[in-house]
């Protein structure tokens, strides 16, 4: 499988070149344009079985989300997938690694990716982020997207990342939220609130522009919607 | 200090590695993610009185962010402003630049925040009472919606009010009607802002109202 993106940081996409049989996984809507010699199965994403924690997880998760399955009937098939806003796409070489993805970030990945839906506790909905996250794992490639460029930071220690701004991290990360400087109050009053933090060593992708700020910035202009 | 713009001219972001002991000032909010021993201070936007002037009359924060590198190596933060656009930077040398609301992304130590009037007809017409004002020895960074036109004016110019973006002190600007009274209402340009004088202008090649005034009527 190749996948090559173009336009970015602006408006990018991504073509993807399959072979014979291979398999693109995506989210529902990514596609924009394909080949003819290409078939679409449409699933839910299955979860695993028991755990009190996935029982929680599907009762407030919605159980499932639709995946499109994008298969090569013949060489040379080419699937093109972009995202609904304005931004760039990464492509992910996973080698035996986890991932984890914000839920918004994920696009599509190879079939050999693995899939399962991860929870990071409430401070997901602190962090402005969805309550849901995808855990990526085994071989091949993913493209996740953002409102804005992408950038790798790379954590070794301790490093802070503005609530909104992450797009995916290695597992071997942990983040909690906290306060951006020294004092509660500082942190308030400077418009920064509640950040981040991530620790450990390993790396996070982070989103240059927070969609949620535009939309906070749009929204005081905007006509209240009739009910 | 060693800042880098990427990502222009769709969505520019700023890049510093701060120094030992070096800090930036940055408008409240604009911080992405920094490294974690940052020192972060939230500072009244130069004073109480002409803080709360900024926030109520100049469509600005009350509250900027200082970040100091207190360690003793460098230090990385990554800004950018709340909408799409690019940014640029400006070394000021003792000169001052007047930014027009939102435009203000970060700053180093020994730039002076301003305000400055910017007369009844701008504060009428939304685009605030007061301008905010850069001055000093150090360097600046503002933001756009879009990309942003940098113009020499000599002798006179027209804009669109909602696409200036900053301008130079000297230049004389007076909000007027684009054309006629039926071409002003009906040609969709309403005011328009005349630049005189000699000076640089910054222009937006988007601006927010535009996109506002597309989204509004699809809204029910």
């Amino acid at each position: 499988m190749k996948i090559e993106t173009i336009h970015g940081p602006g408006n990018a996409a991504a073509h993807v070149t399959l072979e014979n049989n291979e398999t693109l996984v995506a989210e529902g809507g990514a596609m924009i344009a394909m080949s003819t010699n290409v078939s679409i199965e449409t699933t839910t994403h299955q979860k695993r079985k028991g755990g009190i924690m996935s029982g929680l997880k599907r009762l407030l998760g919605n159980e499932s989300f639709f995946l499109n399955h994008f298969t090569a009937n013949s060489d040379g098939a080419v699937v093109t997938v972009s995202p609904t806003l304005s931004g760039d796409l990464k492509v992910l070489k996973l080698n035996n690694d986890r991932i984890i993805v914000q839920s918004g970030s994920y696009v599509a990945c190879e079939k050999s990716v693995e899939m399962d839906i991860g929870w990071q506790g409430f401070k997901s909905l602190f962090a402005k982020e969805g309550l849901f996250w995808l855990n990526l794992s085994g071989q091949g490639q993913v493209i996740v997207n953002s409102f804005g460029a992408i950038y790798p930071i790379d954590v070794d220690g301790e490093y802070i990342v503005d609530t909104g701004h992450i797009v995916a991290f290695d597992e071997t990360l942990n983040f909690s939220l906290s306060k951006a400087g020294k004092s509660w109050i500082s942190s308030i009053l400077g418009g920064e609130g509640l950040v981040c933090r991530f620790k450990g060593k390993g790396t996070v992708w982070c989103q240059s522009h927070n969609a949620s700020a535009f939309g906070r910035a749009l929204g005081k202009q905007l006509k209240p919607i009739k009910r | 200090m060693e800042a880098n713009i990427h990502g222009s001219p769709s969505f520019a972001y700023l890049d510093i590695e701060l120094a030992p002991g070096e800090s930036v000032i940055a408008e409240s909010d604009a911080m992405a993610t920094m490294s974690a021993d940052l020192d972060v201070k939230a500072r009244l936007n130069g004073g109480l009185f002409s803080g709360l002037c900024k926030k109520l009359l100049g469509k600005e924060s009350l509250f900027i962010n200082e970040f100091t590198n207190t360690r003793g190596e460098n230090r990385r933060i990554t800004l950018a402003q709340s909408n799409p656009g690019d940014i640029t930077h400006m070394a000021l040398h003792s000169k001052t630049i007047c930014l027009q609301p939102g435009a203000y992304i970060a700053s180093t130590s020994q730039i002076k925040l301003g305000l400055q009037w910017a007369g009844f007809v701008s504060g009428i017409s939304r685009e605030g009472f007061f301008r905010l004002t850069v001055s000093g020895e150090g360097s600046v960074w503002f933001g756009s919606y879009g990309g942003l036109i940098e113009k020499e004016i000599d002798g006179e110019f027209i804009v669109d009010t909602s696409h200036l973006v900053a301008y130079e002190p000297q230049l004389k600007l007076k909000l007027q009607m684009a054309g006629g009274f039926f071409s002003s209402i009906f040609s969709g340009e309403g005011l328009v802002t005349r630049v005189e004088g000699k000076g640089k202008i910054w222009l937006q090649t988007r601006s927010v109202s535009g996109l506002v005034g597309w989204l509004n009527p699809k809204l029910f």
